[in-house]
């Protein structure tokens, strides 16, 4: 069953440039937990807000990393010719998706195990290390597998490595970082309000701000945030499952 | 068309029965956006057929052979595949059939032999099964020089092989190939024709293949389907098609010397014949010279004829008309108005000798174009 997800996985790392990736992202947490330490200014950054800025990089990262593998992964074989050959063998586009959805959550949890250190770290003594690095782990797997599966459904359908990247990367982009896009003030329209509601990122970085910087550490204290986490990831699944099901091959 | 209609137990039967790879469509049809790629496509191919599948470029073989192998779902009309269903057992048909694309793409990181064990997993060939199996295919598709270097650096004649190794992985029933020796040079085309023909003959695979290379369809295959435009102009045996085209297959090739006086000497002759050189050329040594209609004259009395009129005869020979004559009679357009009348008495011919053109075995059948009977 798992054929499709070893070769991925060995496609990934067939040569030491494949990870050249996890050492980068190394290289960025080792840049950001420095930082956070030795400089003066940042350095005066309570604990909490250290580590709520290391998290939120571990899980930008993780984001960006696997949406842009995950909207490559179908299209580049249908590109490069090699999905025909795929479908020809006993096995449903659904199972084939379904592989390398896998495929790129291992790619998570690679980055994820590297990052525990620096967390760690930028830690210190406190108990919050424990708290940040189940929750990084919990919100990190939950938005990469919904993110993953709407960018593998995306990637299916547009059967362009270009298009379905720039797609995913402007939904990840809006839903990342929403000032970006929308001026404070559009931010309290009705129209911001409903976007920050349903935003899954915006409701783990909330999450992860008030677990670290307030300290709120119940489980029921967070809820009311893990929940629209949930739920966008269910939707994704569904919107993979449904758009993954047929495939017709197409041109060349 | 009682083969297309089985029930349940017939079914069964048929699955069982080793003789049962065989491929029927009926009114297949595919429609992009409006437009037939394949239309009403109804043929059969019988088990240990070797089938050409011809027709021009964009007359639709690509989109059939996908529609067949479960690529693409038909408009509508159905097809069976060794007694199933082509939309509906799609996944039974995978696992006994092979198809070999017009063009594929390969992981240009791995080399032959992961290539293969990666497939191999793909359709859970147990792992000691696949081994001996890979080993025998990089041999049998002489590979096994090359089978450790990265497929990126192949050659597209040894992509094609490779491409053939996958096909064969399964050991399949049904072979399906989409212009197999494409762009291959004639000792690649020479191996994979003899490959075919083993596979042929000693597994009884069946074979069903679209080519341009007309040479290559007239020695290989038994039986042969000619499509134009989505539909389905004919289908038969070579034999069988030469006698749907009409006029007389047979035809003598003589071959004059060039002399001053030849050019007159055959305008002279009573005899429905064709020239097939430039006569105007001068430094030309010989002359071809067809006369039609073979079958009707004896070559003493074509000969008297010629010598009579002071001809100089080099070589005379006996011709068939070739496949190549055939496929632009029955696929030119221009001609397609006319061949219909031409053909029309042909097929009422065929109707009276078996009854049933399209359900005899070897039967070869027309397919006419809606509204114009
Ligand atoms: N996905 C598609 N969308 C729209 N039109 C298509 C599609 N696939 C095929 N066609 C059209 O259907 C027709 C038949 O195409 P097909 O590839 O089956 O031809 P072919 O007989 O294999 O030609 P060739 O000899 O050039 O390989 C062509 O006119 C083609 O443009
Ligand atoms: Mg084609």
């Amino acid at each position: 069953m798992l054929e499709l997800y070893r070769h991925d996985i060995a496609g990934t790392f067939y040569s030491w440039k494949g990870g050249i990736w996890i050492v980068t992202a190394a290289l960025i947490f080792s840049l950001v937990a420095y930082l956070l330490l030795t400089d003066k200014e940042l350095s005066l950054l309570d604990q909490g807000e250290m580590l709520f800025t290391l998290t939120e990089v571990i899980i930008s990262l993780g984001i960006i990393i696997s949406v842009i593998t995950a909207s490559s992964s179908v299209s580049t074989e249908i590109e490069s010719g090699t999905f025909e050959s795929l479908l020809l063998t006993p096995v449903t586009p659904w199972k084939i998706s379904l592989q390398k959805l896998l495929s790129i959550i291992t790619i998570w949890i690679i980055l994820y195990v590297v990052s525990i250190p620096y967390i760690f770290a930028v830690a210190g003594g406190t108990n919050l290390g424990i708290s940040a690095i189940l929750y990084v782990g919990l919100y990190g797997t939950l938005l990469i597998i919904g993110f993953s599966a709407l960018s593998i459904a995306i990637s299916g359908r547009l059967r362009s490595s270009k298009n379905s990247i720039m797609t995913m990367i402007m939904i990840v982009l809006i839903l990342l970082s929403p000032s970006l896009f929308f001026a404070s003030s559009l931010k309290k329209t009705d129209f911001g309000l409903t976007l920050e509601n349903i935003n899954p990122v915006s409701h783990t970085m909330n999450s992860l701000d008030s677990l670290l910087v307030d300290n709120e550490q119940l489980l029921s204290q967070q809820l009311s945030h893990i929940w629209p986490v949930i739920i966008f990831t269910i939707i994704c699944i569904v919107f993979f499952t449904f758009y993954t099901r047929k495939f017709e091959i197409k041109g060349l | 068309m009682k083969s297309i209609v089985m029930d349940g137990d017939n079914r069964k039967n048929q699955e069982r029965d080793d003789r049962s790879n065989s491929i029927h469509t009926f009114n297949l049809t595919k429609t992009f956006n409006n437009f037939h790629a394949v239309e009403s496509l109804s043929i059969s191919v019988n088990p240990g057929d070797i089938f050409g599948f011809l027709g021009p470029n964009g007359a639709g073989k690509t989109t059939t052979i996908r529609m067949l192998c479960g690529l693409i779902s038909p408009t509508s009309g159905t097809g069976k595949i060794a007694g199933l269903d082509i939309v509906k057992d799609s996944l039974k048909i995978k696992k006994i059939i092979g198809l070999l694309p017009e063009s594929s793409g390969f992981y240009s990181w791995m080399n032959a032999r992961e290539y293969l064990v990666y497939f191999a997993a793909l359709y859970k060939i147990e792992e000691q099964i696949a081994k001996k199996r890979i080993q025998n295919l990089i041999e049998k598709m002489g590979l096994a020089t090359k089978s450790t270097v990265p497929i990126g650096y192949y050659s597209r004649g040894m992509k094609q092989r490779l491409g053939l190794a996958r096909t064969l992985i399964n050991e399949p029933k049904i072979i399906f190939l989409d212009e197999p020796t494409l762009g291959l040079d004639p000792k690649g085309q020479q191996d994979i024709q003899r490959i075919l023909v083993d596979l042929n003959r000693e597994n009884h695979v069946t074979i069903f293949f679209s080519s341009h290379a007309l040479n290559e369809v007239s020695s290989l295959c038994n039986r042969i389907a000619i499509v134009n435009k989505g539909r389905l102009v004919a289908e038969g045996s070579i034999d069988e098609l030469r006698k749907l085209v009409g006029d007389s297959s047979e035809y003598l090739l003589i071959r004059l010397l060039n002399l001053p006086d030849t050019q007159k000497a055959l305008s002279n002759i009573q005899l429905p014949i064709k020239i097939n050189s430039n006569i105007n050329n001068p430094t030309k040594e010989f002359i071809d010279v067809s006369v039609l209609d073979a079958e009707s004259h004896s070559i003493n009395k074509v000969l008297e004829i010629f010598i009579s009129s002071g001809l100089q005869i080099y070589e005379i020979k006996r011709m068939n008309r070739s496949l190549e004559d055939i496929f632009f009679k029955l696929t030119d357009s221009k001609k397609e108005q006319k061949l219909h009348q031409d053909i029309k008495p042909e097929i009422s011919k065929n109707i009276d000798k078996n009854q049933n053109i399209t359900g005899s075995k070897t039967g070869s059948k027309l397919q006419n174009h809606g509204g114009e009977q």
